[in-house]
């Protein structure tokens, strides 16, 4: 019988307690000694071979008879008042089908809920003024420079590190604060420092990073008399499906939500952006399809980032390095519009045992686009704040940086009390420090001295974040005639891997082969609900959905077989394909099958609860290898070690591209992106790939991934927890590290570009 | 982008009265593309000059090496001549850009290539385009000039021609009054108010090709970027001299990446010229090849890192190691 139970839903650290239904009986966990033929090894992606031929249909490439193309006007101002739009220019060359402009549109509130979808406040340089659909792309971007529109401009703020000065324009009524400042709090803060023996204090900034995700966003948009499709690359079909229907008041069965294939996310496609709108009302005013879909500009200049942040961070230890206090007060840049606040305190508030602690993070408004959230929001930053508080606060004690922080890894999670359901760090410690040699490090303080030209340094960082998933989480899989089975659910595969380790947890499941498993996903017509793919929920979530399924398919194939060759049930399995009797072979599936002729069998299965005694967290650890060239400046990573818990690992290879991926991103954090804003003009001076520098392949070091793979029996049936976040968290403070690490310097201002360390180098000269 | 008309060219001949303000020769397209999807530049025509074999080749004659205008950043990196003898034009052509825009960018067209200034690409009214003043001289400008030629601080961007000046090569120009030649060192010049370029090239003019006097010099090209490969020089040195038992002499050291456009660095070249190479001489030059540079607020580095980069230019040139 179906459950209701209540649960936390955690979407890139924003928890909410929301209903869900759930299976009655939840399957026992694999146990840590399972044999298990499929889950655990590792398989190339099912979707490989689609994605490399150009089989594979992103967003971007669907095309429908009689589309039609849209472009976006944005406005040139940081702070403009619409006091005039004349599209009838535009409107008039031949090719044009539909302008949108305020005047036009729907009555749909969109940012914040509230707002609406294209304003007459346009609060940053690159808000949406108006909309073409034209009958191709060209003609569309011809049409926009037809539009007349007449501005006021009005002043603006664009740093904000000042935006919080009484003398700064106000983005918003109610000032550039975005809500309450977030505060977390636990013992005696000043206590605490009182009682250290030892002291550091430091400034940490860390910069706007931009998400980049190779595909832009946008959707193509198609109405069939009153049905909508959304063709949309998002980080939740069904939750287009939800924002669609909402927003145009259809009922939920009317709009069809796709997203089978998707080129990136990293936190900044969640539904609910104007753009998908533009599109919906653009295709429903003109009876044609409508394709909108950014440019890299666009993607730069409003589909979000990683806020800057600075941070003031005090630590206070004894002699032995406990830690006695943790204070930050920080800053995070959101842009002109934010529903809520990323959280720099997360790892400072979880990593280590700390009694004494205080944590502000003060969201700033600003006339920039809004912020998104971009691959563990907040903890990237903090740790690079934490973490480089942990080796200065070491190099005081005369303590080794890993012991200090051995000695005061967190014992149980502090916020709620509870103890972690799996917390493996010291294994991730002794196995990362072995792979990277971290007993040969050398002393930070000898570096400085050093005449090298090639300078090496060996930095680490801890891990935390959730990742555990949850409820409510649906699949369903179907044995056909031929005996192959299709798993079937609405949520998405970003990229990262989700399609394959569905199959393989069926075919695990089931006994089959996984050649023998399709996976239908991404379409909200073709499965049930899947949850938001953000906060590496996913695997977590999805997974024991899929197995539960499966389970529900097996009992049920089972049954059939014990009753078509009249033997007991209760003694049959299925392995290989093959329906067994003990072990005695009794018919394949797929003979069976064809005897059933157009016999379909349907498991269905969900996400089973959460437990509610443990906490359950994923954690980690990487060390960094770094080589400083003293003539150039430049910082090449020689090597990156990571030890990450995730549980089970389904797939060892998607695993590990999951964490490579992180690293890589980490990466750029840490020494080559940045977005760059003339502030008196209020623009972004690079929304391109030329001065926004991502790595390169020629800047991606040796990536050593360590599978720590030990089953978190008490999270869910599978044991796996997510790892699209946890490859991130670390990176960036290991690198910091182990540049100072290697200069006898530190650069507490990310990125670490060669400026910045050649400015270091003269400072001790 | 504006509508334009594209012809392919016939000839030389046939080129030269085609083209003017409004009607521009494309080659690799490498910069002209993007320049025209920005809006910068709006050309009514395109003339192609691919169909140009006389303006695609690499050879070497009694004088040295002649490059077609047309010869692309990758056949320059891959040739064995080029490499063999003239290593700095190769190390520079091979440090550009990235493999793709190296395969259509062709030497003519990186000469010409408009600055990188991120105004200038922006929605910038900035002086070069036309406007009244210069907004990153002081914005945001960690990648602009130290040397104060113009009311524009942006900085040449391509490399090879830092390599071309210190091999001291010239470039052949077809005009409507017949053909002429300049050394390259010439052909680049800061722009002023009424020619806001930084290169010699008529409306109505063509490159068709480089000359490369034949040398016995060592050289090599040093380029510091903010990532492994495909970034604009944050600064970058050309140098080149004949080394014996470690005594340099004619040394030719161009800084590029601090200037409107490649910086030779004759006081530096008289210093060592003759001279035994020695640490303290090597340490000398570096500090001396940074005077003269005024930072603007956000460029500081470019000096210490101008000063690292010829020491170790020269280290590398005479076979030191540090």
């Amino acid at each position: 019988m179906p459950k209701l139970i209540k649960s936390e839903i955690n979407v890139e650290g924003r928890i909410t307690e929301e209903y869900a239904v759930v299976d009655g009986d939840e399957l026992a966990a694999w146990g840590e000694n399972e044999e298990l033929a499929i889950v655990g090894q590792p398989a190339p992606r099912i979707d490989g071979a689609a994605k490399t031929t150009g089989e594979a249909r992103f967003s971007y490439d669907v095309q429908l008879p009689g589309m039609l193309y849209a472009k976006v006007l944005r406005s040139p101002h940081p702070n403009a008042r619409v006091l005039r739009v004349d599209a009838s220019r535009a409107e008039q060359l031949p090719g044009v089908v539909v302008v949108l402009t305020h005047e036009t549109a729907p009555d749909i509130k969109v940012r914040e809920g509230k707002l609406p979808l294209l304003p007459e406040d346009a609060r940053f340089a690159g808000e949406l003024v108006a909309a073409v659909a034209a009958t191709d792309p060209d003609i569309a971007a011809d049409a926009l420079a037809l539009i007349e529109v007449e501005y006021e401009t009005l002043p603006f703020i664009t740093d904000f590190t000042l935006a919080l000065e009484g003398s700064a324009p106000k983005v918003r009524p109610n000032g550039n604060v975005v809500s309450q400042p977030s505060v977390t709090e636990r013992g005696d803060l000043k206590a605490g420092l009182a009682v250290a023996d030892v002291r550091v204090e430091l400034t940490v900034r860390t910069p706007t990073a931009v998400h980049n995700a190779l595909e832009t966003h946008g959707c193509v948009a198609a109405w069939e008399g009153d049905q909508l499709t959304m063709y949309e690359s998002s980080q939740h079909v069904y939750g287009v499906r939800t924002f669609a229907a909402k927003k145009l008041g259809l009922p939920v069965s009317k709009v069809r939500a796709i997203g089978t294939y998707m080129g990136g996310g990293f936190g900044a496609k969640f539904p609910g952006q104007p753009y998908s709108m533009v599109a919906a009302t653009l295709a429903k005013r003109s009876r044609r399809p409508v394709h909108l879909m950014y440019d890299r500009e666009g993607e730069n200049l409003e589909s979000g980032y990683r806020g800057a942040s600075v941070q003031h961070v005090k630590l206070g230890a004894k002699r032995d390095g406990s830690l006695t206090a943790i204070e930050l007060d920080g800053l995070t840049e959101c842009g002109s519009y934010a529903n809520w606040v990323v959280s720099l305190g997360g790892p400072y508030a979880m990593m280590y045992t700390c009694p004494n602690v205080k944590l502000t993070t003060t969201g700033v408004h600003t006339n920039i686009g809004p912020f998104q959230a971009f691959r563990a929001p907040g903890f990237v930053e903090g740790m690079v704040g934490l973490e480089q508080g942990m080796d200065l606060l070491a190099e005081k004690l005369g303590m080794d940086p890993l012991e200090l922080r051995r000695r005061n890894l967190a014992k149980l999670d502090q916020s709620e009390d509870k103890p972690f359901s799996s917390f493996p760090v010291e294994e991730c410690y002794r196995r990362g420090a072995e792979a990277i040699g971290w007993n040969k490090r050398k002393p930070t303080n000898d570096q400085s001295r050093s005449s090298e030209r090639l300078r090496r340094g060996t930095g680490m960082a801890s891990q935390i974040w959730w990742g555990g998933g949850g409820p409510p989480a649906y699949a369903e899989v179907q044995l056909n005639g031929d005996g192959t089975a299709t798993v079937l659910t609405g949520a998405q595969d970003l990229g990262t891997g989700a399609r394959t380790i569905f199959a393989q947890v069926a075919a695990e499941e089931l006994g089959l082969e996984l050649g023998s498993v399709g996976v239908t996903i991404g379409d909200t017509y073709a499965g049930p609900f899947g949850p938001a793919s953000g906060g590496s929920v996913t695997t977590g979530s999805m997974t024991p959905a899929v197995r539960s399924a499966a389970n529900d398919l097996r009992v049920q194939l089972c049954s059939i077989v014990a009753q078509l060759e009249d033997v007991p049930e209760e003694e049959l399995e299925v392995r290989g394909g093959t329906v067994y009797r003990r072990d005695t072979p009794v018919s394949s599936v797929k003979s069976i099958m064809r005897k059933l002729g157009d016999v379909m069998l349907i498991g269905k299965g969900s996400r089973g609860p959460n437990p509610s005694d443990v906490s359950v967290v994923t954690s980690g650890a990487q060390f960094a290898e770094v080589e400083v060239d003293t003539v150039t400046g430049r910082v090449r990573v020689i090597k990156i070690v990571a030890a990450h818990d995730s549980g089970r690992i389904v797939n060892p290879q998607t695993f590990t591209s999951q964490i490579q991926g992180g690293i890589i991103q980490g990466l750029g954090l840490a020494l080559t992106e940045q977005r760059v804003i003339d502030h008196r003009a209020g623009q972004i001076l690079n929304p391109n790939l030329e001065w926004y520098k991502l790595p390169t392949v020629a800047d991606i070091p040796e990536i050593v991934n360590l599978l720590i793979d030990i089953p978190d029996t008490k999270a869910n049936s599978l044991g796996s927890k997510g790892a699209g976040e946890p490859g991130i968290i670390p990176t960036a403070a290991a690198i910091a590290n182990a540049v100072a690490n290697a200069l006898g310097v530190r650069i507490f201002e990310l990125p670490i570009t060669p400026a910045r360390v050649l400015e270091a180098l003269e400072t001790i000269a | 982008m504006k509508n334009f008309t594209h012809i392919d060219a016939q000839s030389i001949e046939h080129t030269i009265p085609l083209l003017d303000y409004y009607a521009r020769p494309l080659a690799g397209g490498t910069d002209l593309i993007p320049l025209m999807r920005e809006g910068v530049w709006q050309p009514d025509r395109l003339v192609n000059l691919k169909p140009l074999a006389d303006l695609h080749f690499l050879r070497e004659a009694g004088d040295g090496l002649h490059i077609g205008a047309l010869t692309t950043l990758d056949e320059l990196d891959r040739s064995p001549l080029v490499r063999e003898r003239y290593q700095a034009l190769a190390e520079a052509a091979h440090s550009a850009a990235s493999p793709q825009l190296r395969n259509m960018a062709t030497l003519g067209g990186n000469l010409l290539q408009q600055v990188r200034c991120w105004y200038y690409r922006g929605p910038f009214n900035c002086w070069m385009k036309g406007g009244d003043h210069c907004p990153a001289r002081s914005g945001e400008n960690e990648h602009h000039a130290v040397f104060d030629q113009s009311p524009c601080v942006a900085v040449y961007p391509s490399d090879p021609p830092a390599a071309l000046i210190t091999l001291d090569a010239s470039i052949r120009i077809v005009g409507p009054d017949g053909a002429r030649s300049v050394k390259v060192a010439d052909f680049l010049a800061p722009p002023d108010e009424l020619h806001r370029v930084m290169h010699g090239l008529g409306l109505n003019e063509l490159i068709t090709e480089i000359v490369v006097p034949h040398t016995t010099a060592r050289s090599l090209y040093l380029k510091a970027m903010d990532r492994a490969v495909w970034a604009y020089a944050l600064v970058s040195v050309a140098v080149a001299g004949e080394v014996a038992n470690g005594t340099i002499t004619n040394p030719r050291i161009v800084l590029g990446a601090v200037a409107n456009v490649p910086v030779r660095l004759g006081a530096v070249e008289a210093l060592i010229d003759g001279q035994l190479l020695t640490d303290e001489l090597i340490k000398e030059a570096g500090t001396m090849a940074t005077h003269g540079m005024e930072p603007l607020a956000h460029n500081h580095y470019k000096l210490p890192l101008a000063r690292n980069l010829v020491r170790q230019a020269l280290r590398d040139l005479t076979g030191q190691r540090m």
